[in-house]
C-alpha cells in the first residue's frame, strides 16, 4: 500500500513552509552582510578661484574641481557670501565660469583675504544637484592708471591720466620722462628730464586727472630739451613716462612706480 | 494529461523565462536603479554596479517552478494540484518578502550626499517603483492554480470523443477495467469491440451482432466488472 497523497501533501507543505520561513529569518540575519554601502567618489566641488576688487565691484570667480573625472557638473545657479562683508548675491553663469559680482564696500581695501560661502546648483550626470562650499581666498585688487591723452605746445606737457582705482592715489613724481617721433631713425624732443616734482591726487574709483608740465632746460642739470612744440614733420610721437604713485589705503600708504607710455598722433597726418 | 495543467506549467516557465530578461521590481532612475532579477537585486549607482543578493529571491522561482512541474509529474492525485497551489503561493510570498527586504535594507530616499574638500554635494536622485511583467505572470500562475485546484484541472470541459472506441476505452478506464487494445477495437474478457466503418461489431465465442455505442460500452462494463478490480490512473481522480 503507497503512502496517502494525504499524508504526502501534508509532508511536503510542512517542509517547504519551513524551508520558506527559514529562508525569511535567515535574510533578515544577513541582509547587513549583504548590502553594500557606496558613496560618490571624486566628485566636484567647488573653490574659490580669484576675488579681484576693482573700482566698478568685486568679481569672485568659482572653479568647479573634478569636473567631468568621471561625473560632469554642469553650473546653472546659485548665490555666495562673503562671511567678512556680509555681503551675499547670486552668482551669474558666464561663459560656463561661475561668477559673483559685489559691489565695492570701504572694507575691501583692508582685507587680505576673505571666507567665501555658498552653494551652487546645477545637474550632475543630467541628475539635480547642489553644490556647498566655504573657501578662504587672497584678494587682488585691481588698480589701473594709463595715459588717456597728451598735448604738448610752448614748453608745456599737459598729460591726461585716466585713473581706476580702489583706493585714493597721489602721482607723482615723474622721473626721466622722454618723448621722441615714431620714425627711422627717431628723434627727441625731449629726454630724460630728471624728477619732475609735480603730483596729483585722485580719489579712489574711476577719474580722469590731468598733469600740466612745464617742460625746460631748468628743470634739472642733465636735461636735453631740443624743441618746445611737436617737430615739424613728424606727426607720430612716443611719451615715455616713469612715474611714481602711492595708494593710500587704510592699512598705510603704499608707493610704487610703474612706467607709463603713450603712443600717440598729432594733427590729422601721420 | 490535461491542457489546464499544461497550462499552468507554461506559466511558470514563461515567468522564470521572462524574469531573466526583465525585472520583477525596479526602482527606476537616472543615475540610481534597483532592479529585482532571479539571482538578486542589481543596484547601479553612477556607473558602479553591485548584486545583492537575498536567500529569498531563489525561492522565488525554485517555488514556481515546483507549482509548474508538479502537476505534469504527479498526476494520480488531486493533492497534487493542492500542493501546487501551496508552492505559488509560496512563490508569491517569497516575492513580496524580497520585494520587503529592499524597502526594509536597500531603502532609497531620492538623494545622496557626499563630502567634498570644501564643503559637501547634495545630489537628488528621483526614482520611480515599478512592478514588472514578471510579477504578473507569476500572479496569473497563482490564481491559475488555485481554479485548477478548485476544478481539478478540468474548468476546460470534456473533450468531444469522435472514435467510439476511444469512447469505449475512456469508460474503461474510468472503472478500471483492465482491457487489451487489438487491432480495430478493444478486447476486454471473452468479448471484443471491434469498429467497422461507422458501425460497432459486438464479438463474442458465439455470435457477431451489430451494436451502438451504448449497447457496446454496457456489454464491455459488464463483462469487466466480473473481473478482480485492479487500479489503474486516472489524472487527479483520486481524491
Amino acid at each position: 500500500m503507497p503512502p496517502s497523497p494525504f499524508k504526502i501533501t501534508l509532508l511536503i507543505s510542512i517542509l517547504s513552509i519551513a524551508i520558506a520561513l527559514t529562508l525569511i529569518w535567515g535574510t533578515a540575519q544577513t541582509a547587513p552582510n549583504l548590502i553594500h554601502y557606496s558613496t560618490l567618489s571624486n566628485d566636484p566641488y567647488i573653490k574659490v578661484e580669484s576675488i579681484n576688487v576693482t573700482p566698478n565691484g568685486v568679481y569672485i570667480r568659482l572653479a568647479v574641481i573634478n569636473n567631468g573625472t568621471p561625473l560632469v557638473f554642469r553650473p546653472t545657479g546659485g548665490w555666495v557670501e562673503v562671511v567678512d562683508t556680509g555681503q551675499s548675491i547670486n552668482v551669474t553663469m558666464t561663459n560656463g565660469t561661475v561668477i559673483a559680482k559685489l559691489p565695492l564696500m570701504p572694507q575691501w581695501t583692508s582685507l587680505a583675504s576673505v571666507g567665501v560661502k555658498g552653494i551652487v546648483s546645477g545637474v550632475l550626470n543630467g541628475s539635480r544637484a547642489y553644490i556647498a562650499f566655504f573657501d578662504v581666498a587672497p584678494i587682488h585688487v585691481i588698480n589701473t592708471i594709463g595715459i588717456a591723452d597728451v598735448s604738448y605746445a610752448d614748453c608745456v606737457l599737459n598729460v591726461t591720466l585716466s585713473v581706476d582705482t580702489v583706493v585714493p592715489v597721489v602721482i607723482g613724481p615723474i622721473i626721466n620722462m622722454s618723448l621722441f617721433t615714431v620714425s627711422t631713425p627717431g628723434y627727441y624732443v625731449f629726454e630724460t628730464i630728471g624728477i619732475v616734482n609735480t603730483t596729483v591726487y585722485a580719489p579712489a574709483g574711476s577719474h580722469n586727472v590731468t598733469l600740466t608740465i612745464q617742460v625746460s632746460p631748468a628743470l634739472g642739470r642733465y636735461t636735453y630739451v631740443y624743441s618746445c612744440n611737436y617737430l615739424s614733420g613728424f606727426s607720430k610721437y612716443t611719451l615715455w613716462l616713469p612715474i611714481g604713485v602711492t595708494y593710500m589705503y587704510p592699512t598705510g600708504n603704499v608707493t610704487s612706480y610703474t612706467l607709463l607710455t603713450k603712443t600717440f598722433v598729432v594733427g590729422g597726418g601721420s | 494529461m490535461r491542457v489546464e495543467a499544461l497550462l499552468q506549467f507554461a506559466l511558470a516557465i514563461a515567468f522564470i523565462v521572462l524574469w531573466v530578461f526583465m525585472p520583477a521590481w525596479s526602482i527606476s532612475g537616472a543615475n540610481y536603479s534597483i532592479s529585482l532579477t532571479p539571482w538578486g537585486y542589481v543596484v547601479r549607482f553612477f556607473g558602479e554596479t553591485h548584486v545583492i543578493p537575498p536567500p529569498t529571491v531563489y525561492a522565488v522561482w525554485l517555488f514556481a517552478l515546483d507549482a509548474g512541474l508538479l502537476p505534469l509529474v504527479w498526476r494520480r492525485s488531486r493533492y497534487s494540484l493542492y500542493l501546487a497551489t501551496l508552492f505559488s503561493v509560496l512563490s508569491l510570498s517569497m516575492l513580496m518578502d524580497t520585494i520587503l527586504f529592499q524597502q526594509r535594507y536597500l531603502q532609497f530616499h531620492g538623494y545622496t550626499i557626499a563630502p567634498t574638500p570644501t564643503g559637501y554635494i547634495y545630489v537628488l536622485l528621483s526614482t520611480k517603483p515599478v512592478l514588472g511583467l514578471p510579477t504578473y505572470i507569476l500572479l496569473a500562475l497563482t490564481i491559475l492554480s488555485i481554479f485548477n485546484m478548485a476544478t481539478r484541472a478540468r474548468w476546460l470541459g470534456t473533450r468531444v470523443i469522435e472514435d467510439p472506441i476511444v469512447a469505449v476505452e475512456r469508460v474503461l478506464k474510468v472503472l478500471h477495467i483492465e482491457y487489451s487494445r487489438i487491432e480495430g477495437g478493444v478486447k476486454v474478457g471473452g468479448i471484443k469491440i471491434i469498429r467497422r466503418d461507422d458501425s460497432l461489431l459486438l464479438v463474442n465465442e458465439h455470435r457477431i451482432d451489430e451494436v451502438d455505442l451504448g449497447t457496446a460500452i454496457t456489454e464491455a462494463v459488464k463483462v469487466g466488472l466480473k473481473q478482480p478490480v485492479s487500479v489503474g490512473v486516472v489524472d487527479y481522480g483520486e481524491d
